[in-house]
C-alpha cells in the first residue's frame, strides 16, 4: 500500500500543477454540466449513512441525496446524476482533472484542503467528530480513563493523527493498533484485540449497530476532533459554488419553514407565506442569480425532501438508516439548539 | 504335473498388496511413530474442518431479511442448545446480493443480455472442443475477431453505427455457419462448405464455380442478417453500470484475447534482425514490464485526462482495458521469446533450407513447436491476469472485488464481510482451476506433456 500512497502524492502534485492551468481557461461548470445533461458526482467506496450501494446496485445515503438535490435544482430531475466511486487516495485528483463536477463524500473541511488543493468547500451538511467506543464491562466511562490502552484505528486517516494528538495532549500513552480495513478492525475489537475503538462518531454508531450484541458497548461522551463535512467544488467558479452551497441551504431552509416533500405542492398552491413563496420561486426569481430555473428549490424539496427527511432516511431511524439520533445533536436545527442554519432566502 | 521348485528364502506374495488396506498400513501405520503422527494429523484436520463446517453449514443462516435477523436466529439457537453463543455464516446476505456479484450495477431488467452474450460465446466456442469438427482454426479466429462486436453490442446497447451493424451481421452469419459446421463435423466429419457443395450436387464443378457459389450464399445470408437486425436496437447501458464478475471477465477476456497475439508480435520484434523494430519492441517491453500494473492503471485513469483538452473525457473502462492489454502483451512476449529460444537453431536452418520465408518459417515450423512448450506458462499468465484485474477496484470500477466489499457497507447487511469473500474465493477458484485443468488437457492432446 506504500506504493499507492507514494503514487498518490506524485499524481496529486502533478495534477495540481496542471489542474491549476486548466482551471483558469475553463468554461463554467454549470455550462459543462448542462451541456452533458447529467451531473457527475463523486462519492467514495461505500460508507454507511453517507453513500452506499444496495443489493440492486443503486446508490443511497445522505451525500448521495445532496447530489440528487443538486441534479433536481439544475435539471428538475433528481436522477440526472452519474455517481463516481473514487478511492480516497485519488479523490482530489479526480476533481482537479475535471472528472467530477462535485465531491460529495465524507471529506473534512480544513484550512489546508480549502487553500492548497485548488478546491473550495461550500457548506456543512453534517457535523461529525471523533470519539471512542469501549466494551461496557470494561468499566471505562471517559476517554481520560484510556491511559495506556490499546486503541484500534484505521491507518492513513485524520482519525489516526487525531488519536496521536489526543494521546499526547493528555499524556495518555495510548497504543494505536492500525488497520487498513474497517471490518477487520471491528472484528479485532470484538475479539478483544484492543481495549477501545476510535472512529468518527457517526461511524461508531453504525459499527455498534452492526455488532452481534450492540448493548454490550458504549460510546464515550468525549468528542476529540471537529469533522465538518459537506460538498466540495473546484476553486474559482463562484457560480457553481453558489449553486452547490444554496442547494444545501435550501434543504435546511425548507425544514425551517416546515416544508417537506409531502406538503410542498400544497404550500406552493396556497402562496400564503412570503418566505415560502420566495424559496419556491412563486414570488420573485431567486433562481436567476444562480443561473437556475425559478422553481429550483421546489424541485429539491419535491424530489429529494428537506434536510430532516434526508437525515432520517440515511442517518436517523429509517429502515436503511444507521440510527444516530438527531435531537439535541449539532445536526439539529439552530432553533432547537443545533448548528444547521440557513442564511435568508431573499 | 511338474513340481514347483521354490528358491531359497521364498516368501509367498503378499495377498493384500494393492488394496486400500495395504496402502494405509504401508503409508500411514507402518511404525508406532507414524501411527501416532497419523492420528495427530487427523485430529488437526478434524479440528479445522469441523470449525469451518459448523460455521459455514451447520450453524449457517440461509434465510433472513437482514443481518440483525441472522444474529437473532443464532442467539435463539444458542439458547435452545444451551450454549453461550453460536457463530455461523449469514448466507442470506450473499444470496440477496448474488446478482450484484455477477453483474454489478447493471440494470436488473437487462440482465438477460449478459446471459445471452455468455451463452452465445459458449455456443461459438463449443465446436473447438468437439471431435471431428473441421477448420477449427477459423472458429478460433472468428471468436477473437467477430464475437467481441456481437458481445459489445449486447452488453452496451444504444445507437448502432454502420460499422457495428456490418460487423454484427457478419458475426451472426459466422455464428450460424460455425454452429452448422460443428454439427456436420460431429455427425459426418465433413466441413460445412463440403456439405453445401454436395447438397447442391456441384461436387464435379470446377473449384472456381464452387467458390463463387459459396460466396453467393454467404453474401445472401449477410444481406439477410443485415436487413433483419436493421431496426433492432437495445437500450443503452453505460459502462459505469457494468460490474461484478461480468466486468472482471470482460477485462480479463479482452486482455487474454489480445495478450497472446500481441505477445507473439512483440517477441518476434524483439528477436528481429532490423535494429529499429528490435529497439522499439525491447524498449516497449522493458518499460511496461518495469512498472507495476497499478501504476499504469493510475496513470491511465487519473494522469492521462489531464493532458486532454477541456471537457473531453475518455471512457475509463476503455483506458483500463488498453492498459491491461499492453501490460500483459509485454509479459506474454517474454514467455513467447523463451519458447522461441527453446527451439534448436537446426529447425530454423532446416526451414530456411527448404526455401521458406520468414513468415512461413515462423507460422509453419517454429511457432507450432514453440507454443506447445509455452502452454503451462501461457496459462499461468492468463490466470495471473484474471486475478490481477481485481486491481481495477482501487481505481473505482465496481468489479467483483468491490461488489464483494460493498455488502458489508449496505445498511441491512452492515459488517457482513467474511461470507462474500468466501464466495469470491470460491468463484475465482472455480475459474482458475478450470483454466489450469484445461491447460493440462491441451498439453496432453498436443503432446507437449509427453516430452518432459
Amino acid at each position: 500500500m506504500n506504493v499507492i500512497k507514494y503514487l498518490t502524492a506524485v499524481v496529486a502534485g502533478v495534477a495540481l500543477l496542471i489542474g491549476g492551468a486548466v482551471g483558469a481557461s475553463a468554461e463554467s461548470t454549470l455550462e459543462i454540466v448542462k451541456k452533458r445533461g447529467h451531473l457527475r458526482c463523486q462519492v467514495g467506496p461505500p460508507s454507511p449513512g453517507f453513500y452506499n450501494l444496495d443489493a440492486e446496485g443503486n446508490w443511497y445515503g445522505s451525500d448521495v441525496d445532496t447530489c440528487r438535490a443538486l441534479a433536481a435544482a439544475i435539471f428538475a430531475d433528481a436522477n440526472a446524476v452519474q455517481f463516481q466511486s473514487v478511492s480516497t487516495q485519488a479523490r482530489f485528483t479526480a476533481m482537479a482533472n475535471g472528472e467530477s463536477d462535485v465531491l460529495s463524500r465524507t471529506t473534512t473541511w480544513t484550512l489546508f484542503r480549502d487553500t492548497q488543493l485548488g478546491l473550495d468547500f461550500t457548506a456543512i451538511n453534517f457535523y461529525d467528530g471523533q470519539g471512542f467506543m469501549v466494551p461496557k464491562d470494561s468499566g471505562i466511562t471517559s476517554a481520560m480513563d484510556l491511559k495506556g490502552a490499546s486503541v484500534c484505528v484505521l491507518t492513513g486517516t485524520t482519525t489516526e493523527l487525531n488519536l496521536a494528538d489526543f494521546s499526547r495532549n493528555n499524556s495518555l500513552d495510548i497504543q494505536p493498533i492500525t488497520f487498513e480495513d474497517g471490518n477487520v478492525r471491528n472484528d479485532t475489537y470484538l475479539q478483544g484485540g484492543c481495549d477501545a475503538l476510535t472512529n468518527d462518531k457517526s461511524g461508531l454508531a453504525s459499527n455498534k449497530a452492526a455488532f452481534p450484541n450492540p448493548g454490550d458497548h458504549i460510546i464515550l461522551p468525549e468528542t476529540i476532533s471537529k469533522e465538518p463535512l459537506g460538498p466540495v467544488v473546484r476553486q474559482n467558479d463562484s457560480q457553481w459554488m453558489d449553486i452547490v452551497k444554496w442547494t444545501v441551504f435550501a434543504m435546511v431552509a425548507a425544514e425551517e419553514l416546515g416544508l417537506n416533500s409531502a406538503n410542498v405542492d400544497e404550500a406552493k398552491a396556497n402562496m400564503g407565506n412570503a418566505s415560502v413563496n420566495r424559496l419556491l420561486g412563486t414570488e420573485g426569481n431567486l433562481g436567476e442569480g444562480l443561473g437556475l430555473p425559478a422553481d429550483w428549490a421546489y424541485q429539491i424539496v419535491k424530489q429529494v425532501g428537506n434536510y430532516d427527511e434526508m437525515y432520517e432516511r440515511s442517518m436517523g431511524d429509517g429502515p436503511r438508516a444507521i440510527g444516530i439520533g438527531r435531537a439535541g445533536s449539532q445536526n439539529d436545527l439552530w432553533t432547537r439548539g443545533g448548528l444547521q442554519y440557513s442564511p435568508p432566502f431573499r | 504335473m511338474a513340481d514347483v521348485v521354490l528358491a531359497e528364502g521364498y516368501r509367498p506374495p503378499p495377498t493384500v498388496q494393492g488394496t486400500w488396506f495395504a496402502w494405509l498400513r504401508d503409508n500411514l501405520f507402518s511404525t508406532w511413530i507414524n501411527t501416532l503422527l497419523t492420528f495427530g494429523a487427523l485430529y488437526i484436520v478434524y479440528f479445522a474442518v469441523s470449525g469451518v463446517w459448523a460455521w459455514g453449514i451447520t450453524n449457517a443462516v440461509w434465510e433472513a431479511e437482514n443481518r440483525r435477523v441472522c444474529f437473532d436466529i443464532l442467539a435463539e439457537r444458542a439458547q435452545e442448545q444451551g450454549v453461550d453463543e453460536l457463530t455461523g455464516a449469514c448466507w442470506a446476505g450473499v444470496i440477496s446480493w448474488f446478482d450484484s456479484f455477477i453483474v454489478g450495477r447493471y440494470p436488473r431488467g437487462e440482465m438477460w443480455r449478459i446471459n445471452l452474450g455468455g451463452l452465445l460465446l459458449v455456443v461459438w466456442m463449443v465446436p473447438i472442443w468437439l471431435p471431428g469438427v473441421r477448420d477449427k482454426i477459423y472458429v478460433g479466429f472468428s471468436t477473437v475477431f467477430l464475437y467481441p462486436f456481437l458481445g459489445f453490442y449486447l452488453f452496451a446497447g444504444g445507437e448502432k453505427g454502420l460499422f457495428l451493424q456490418v460487423m454484427m451481421s457478419l458475426a451472426i452469419v459466422v455464428l450460424i455457419g460455425n454452429t452448422l459446421n460443428g454439427y456436420h463435423g460431429v455427425r459426418t466429419g465433413r466441413s460445412l462448405p463440403a456439405v453445401v457443395i454436395a447438397g447442391l450436387g456441384m461436387k464435379a464443378s470446377s473449384d472456381k464455380k464452387q467458390r463463387n457459389t459459396l460466396l453467393a450464399i454467404f453474401a445472401a445470408a449477410f444481406a439477410l442478417a443485415f436487413w433483419a437486425q436493421m431496426d433492432w436496437a437495445l437500450v443503452s447501458v453505460e459502462w459505469n453500470l457494468w460490474g461484478g464478475l461480468f466486468l472482471t471477465l470482460v477485462i480479463s477476456g479482452i486482455g487474454i484475447a489480445f495478450a497472446l497475439p500481441g505477445g507473439i508480435v512483440l517477441a518476434m520484434g524483439r528477436r528481429s534482425q532490423l535494429p529499429v523494430i528490435r529497439i522499439l519492441c525491447t524498449g516497449f517491453i522493458e518499460v511496461f514490464r518495469s512498472v507495476p500494473l497499478i501504476t499504469i492503471l493510475f496513470m491511465a485513469t487519473t494522469m492521462f485526462p489531464l493532458f486532454l483538452p477541456e471537457g473531453f473525457t475518455l471512457n475509463k473502462l476503455v483506458q483500463v482495458i488498453v492498459a491491461v492489454c499492453l501490460f500483459n502483451a509485454c509479459y506474454m512476449a517474454e514467455v513467447v521469446r523463451a519458447g522461441l529460444q527453446a527451439i534448436p537453431r537446426g529447425q530454423y536452418e532446416a526451414a530456411m533450407a527448404m526455401g521458406l520465408g520468414y513468415w512461413k518459417m515462423m507460422g509453419l515450423i517454429i511457432m507450432p513447436q514453440a507454443l506447445k512448450f509455452m502452454i503451462p506458462n501461457i496459462v499461468g499468465n492468463f490466470i495471473g491476469l484474471l486475478k490481477d484485474t481485481t486491481l481495477v477496484s482501487i481505481i473505482g470500477l465496481f468489479d467483483i472485488l468491490n461488489m464483494l466489499k460493498a455488502v458489508s457497507q449496505d445498511v441491512p447487511w452492515r459488517g457482513l464481510h467474511k461470507e462474500p469473500l468466501v464466495v469470491g474465493a470460491a468463484l475465482f477458484f472455480i475459474i482458475c482451476f478450470a483454466m489450469s485443468k484445461y491447460s493440462r488437457h491441451l498439453e496432453e492432446t498436443l503432446g507437449g506433456g509427453t516430452q518432459r
